[in-house]
């Protein structure tokens, strides 16, 4: 035991150096050496190859995937695909265009950013500089639940008690959350309108009166525009409750833990510096936050983002379950209250009639959509890794 | 601005990132509430008489003494009721053809609703499906079908401009003056004796395997399904990512080939888990031909691929994270590197390295884009261990999506979907638990 431990003491010391030993234990014979050294670079070669089989999977899945994709474009050309919104594969003859399908991809995930994003940094802003430590502790397991719940638990609780609630009160929950949202923000919005337009005014009292003035006044609009936005909301009837709303709140919260743990990581990295200057200079926490931590973490933040909304267009179950699945786009455009269809939904849901098929233009249009995916995703992916450097760059003050 | 504003304006800041994160402590509420309360309600239940029936049996469980003496109170009070519809039956023979016509289909739906209720009638054929053979199994549901047999649906079409409003008719009303008129007070009045309602412990549901395409039973096969190809997935990729790790950790040199293996690895994490699905199908069922079609193999190879950039990740960060005099005290020692890395450095990292691998297997449970088109069935019976590398599984994240949507009969099963969610998210939950008892027993450790 000794004896080898020794002997590997030589081998570290260095390529040369081994014969330095004064004591013949040390001394190792030149073959034994060169075994030794053979060995190392084997074995460091095998660790290399295996470190390597993720760049050989990813390279792997592009070439498949566009090996199955590619007959599609032979056979039908680029033209149909993305232009044509008529989707009727199984017809005679058939059309394969996924405009409709790709917008449908779109607006949930344009639908899910606009929640996520903004609750998502709010939060990630409120764990990192707002909440004291001890109350952090019990917020994380709470995202880190939200993470691990399985998507189709998601597009279960969507389909099965979303959507039919959805359905039957649909008018009333647009309603009420609108007033939720909004009330508070109006009233923020008139508070500080009447004291940015006020302060322009010199005399002390006149300035308290037109304040004043001014709150009244924009209260009482702001209440109107309230009650009448809110009771219009009501009168909405949501047809059918499997349509994009639904699975857009749906990702949107499978999109926040993503979104969270990247854009906290980001503002952490902001060091204490920052800030101290900032509220040494006299600034509030919230000014500290917008005009001075933001900005210096803003890059970690739209990496997050990008990886967030990544997640929501990447995701399958939720989409397939409570989109409703129907291939057109909505009348009119931006009408969220309408089905739609995804691109994962359309791989996951045709490939049970496409398989039967292989080598046709249907089975590879799915492949297709995947390579589409697939491209997407590894853009998307690139940029915000770029974007991650770049800040650690500047935050390092390279 | 004034200070006063400037202080307003901090404050509702501060509110508007608190009640993000109260809003998504709510959502999470607002989707295990129902989902727990629910799916414990698929083990937990008001049984009928007609589940002990059906559970002795499809299944040989319960006491036959006891049983047959359930039966024979039951069917004290089921025989009135056969006896009325017999008199109304000669009754009905005897009227003239008008009326016979209008009362002969509507004695036919109380007769579907007594077949729903109560399980088939005395004289009619012994039905082939199992959802046949028995009434209601589950009180809630018998109480839905006494209101079917009681109140009759109708719809309102009088006004063309709005959608058709749904109305109840009490059928004892539209029997008025036949003999068939008592039946309904005796059957409401009787509901207790004739189904025999008692609080009842399921654990079969858990263990035993589905009757009829889960009209009745557990979800066994399912479970074991997920575990196979969660497991299997952690074979594959648990070893391939530790090493991936150990090498990123400690032989990787800065460069551009270790910067375009890193961001290949992060390149796999973003790619959609339904393409992994497309890629299994692809390249390990067309191409390998590692089975003939749909198999479990199949399956946990496109899982292990999907989860192997955040085992490489977290064992990575585990590695990282022991602390460097570790090391040099084992090279000062005279070890070498490798001895190091594999006397020193990996159990020191192991609770790490096994929170990583926990995690990763929670996801692959409860994945299921990845598994419809290489492992996953929709019905099927357990499999053996044998049997996994050329049959496929049904798994419960796949048979969620099944139930769910593309079951005959959805609405009729709400609670074995229910029950299926709930034991999927207690699997993951349950791993994510144990990996953050691991993370913080770690900690402690590190601190000393």
């Amino acid at each position: 035991m000794q004896a080898s431990s020794l002997q590997n003491c030589n081998v570290m010391n260095g390529d040369g150096n081994a014969t330095e030993g004064r004591s013949s234990a040390f001394v190792v014979s030149a073959r034994k050496r060169k075994l030794q050294q053979i060995t190392r670079t084997a074995g460091e070669s095998t660790l290399f190859l295996i470190a390597a089989f993720v760049a050989v999977i990813v390279l792997f899945i592009f070439y498949f995937v566009a090996r199955d994709a590619v007959p599609f474009f032979e056979i039908r050309g680029f033209r149909e695909f993305f232009t044509d919104t008529r989707w009727y594969p199984a017809d005679e003859p058939p059309v394969f265009g996924a405009l409709s399908i790709i917008y449908g991809s779109l607006m949930v995930t344009v639908g899910s950013a606009l929640i996520a994003i903004p609750m998502g940094v709010a939060a990630a802003i409120c764990l990192s500089d707002v909440l004291p430590f001890s109350v952090r502790q019990y917020v994380k397991p709470v995202i880190e639940m939200l993470a691990a719940i399985p998507s189709v638990a998601f597009g279960f609780f969507a389909l099965v008690i979303f959507a039919p609630m959805l359905q039957n009160h649909g008018g009333s929950i647009l309603m009420w959350s609108w007033w939720i949202m909004a009330t508070p923000l109006i009233l923020l919005m008139i508070v500080v309108g009447a004291e940015l337009v006020s302060s322009r005014i010199e005399d002390d009292r006149r300035r308290k009166v037109a304040q004043r003035v001014l709150l009244v006044v924009m209260g009482a609009l702001a209440l109107l525009i309230l009650i009448l936005v809110g009771f219009r909301l009501r009168s909405i009837e949501i047809m059918t409750g499997t349509n994009a709303l639904n699975v857009s709140i749906i990702l949107s919260f499978m999109a926040l833990p993503t979104i969270v743990s990247v854009a906290e990581d980001a503002l952490q990295a902001v060091g204490r510096d920052l800030r101290e200057g900032s509220y040494a200079l006299g600034a509030t926490r919230a000014e500290t936050i917008i005009k001075t931590i933001l900005p210096a973490a803003s890059s970690g933040i739209l990496a997050g983002v990008i990886l967030g909304i990544m997640r929501a267009l990447g995701e399958t179950m939720v989409v397939w379950m409570a989109s409703g699945n129907s291939a057109h786009i909505p009348e009119p455009w931006y009408n969220y209250l309408d089905s739609v269809r995804t691109l994962t939904a359309t791989i996951a849901g045709d490939m049970g009639e496409a398989d039967q098929v292989t080598g046709s233009a249907r089975f590879h249009v799915l492949f297709a959509m995947g390579l589409l995916l697939l491209v997407i995703s590894f853009v998307s992916n690139f940029i915000s890794e770029r974007i991650v450097v770049r800040q650690r760059k500047i935050l390092s003050g390279q | 601005m004034n200070l006063g504003t400037r202080k307003l304006l901090d404050r509702s800041f501060t509110a508007l990132g608190i009640s993000s994160i109260v809003i998504m402590g709510l959502m999470l509420l607002v989707v295990l509430v129902p989902i727990v309360s629910n799916g414990i309600g698929a083990i937990v239940f008001k049984s009928t008489i007609e589940h002990r029936k059906m559970l002795y049996h499809e299944f040989n469980r319960g006491d036959k003494a006891d049983l047959q003496r359930e039966i024979a109170s039951s069917d004290a009070s089921r025989k009135e009721i056969y006896r009325m519809l017999d008199t109304f039956d000669a009754e009905l023979s005897k009227m003239d053809e008008t009326r016979q016509q209008e009362y002969r289909e509507k004695f036919e739906q109380v007769k579907n609703s007594l077949r729903a209720l109560l399980g088939p009638i005395p004289g009619d054929e012994e039905p082939a499906l199992a959802r046949l053979k028995y009434g209601q199994t589950r009180w809630e549901k018998a109480e839905e079908k006494l209101h079917e047999l009681l109140f009759e649906k109708k719809w309102d079409y009088s006004n063309p401009d709005e959608m058709a409003k749904e109305y109840e008719v009490s059928r004892s009303a539209s029997f008025e003056g036949t003999s068939l008129v008592r039946l309904f007070p005796y059957v409401e009045k009787n509901i207790d004796r004739l189904l025999q309602p008692e609080w009842t412990f399921y654990w079969g549901f858990i263990t035993d395997s589905s009757v009829d395409a889960h009209f009745f039973g557990g979800i066994w096969p399912e479970i074991q399904g997920t575990l196979f190809l969660a497991v299997g997935a952690m074979l594959f990729a648990f070893p391939l990512g530790v090493i991936g790790a150990i090498y990123f950790t400690e032989y990787a040199r800065d460069g551009f080939l270790t910067s375009l293996l890193r961001s290949a690895n992060s390149t796999l994490a973003g790619v959609p888990s339904i393409v992994f699905g497309l890629f299994g199908l692809t390249f390990f069922i067309n191409t390998l031909k590692v089975s003939e079609s749909k198999s479990v193999l199949a399956g946990s190879l496109t899982l292990a691929i999907m989860i192997l950039p955040t085992i490489i990740r977290s064992s990575e960060e585990a590695i990282l994270a022991v602390p460097k005099t570790y090391k040099e005290a084992s090279l000062g020692l005279g070890s070498t590197k490798w001895n190091t890395i594999i006397k020193v450095i990996l159990p020191a990292a192991l609770p790490g390295i096994l929170t990583g691998g926990v995690l990763s297997l929670g996801r692959a449970a409860g994945e299921t884009a990845p598994i419809i088109f290489t492992a996953a069935v929709s019905v099927g019976s357990a499999i053996g261990l044998a049997d996994v590398l050329s049959s496929p599984t049904p798994a419960l994240s796949w048979n969620i999506y099944n139930l769910a949507s593309e079951h005959e009969a959805a609405a009729e099963i709400r609670h074995v979907q229910y029950g299926m969610v709930l034991a999927l998210m207690t699997i993951v939950t349950l791993l994510n638990m144990s990996a953050i008892v691991l993370r913080a027993r770690i900690s402690k450790k590190l601190k000393g």
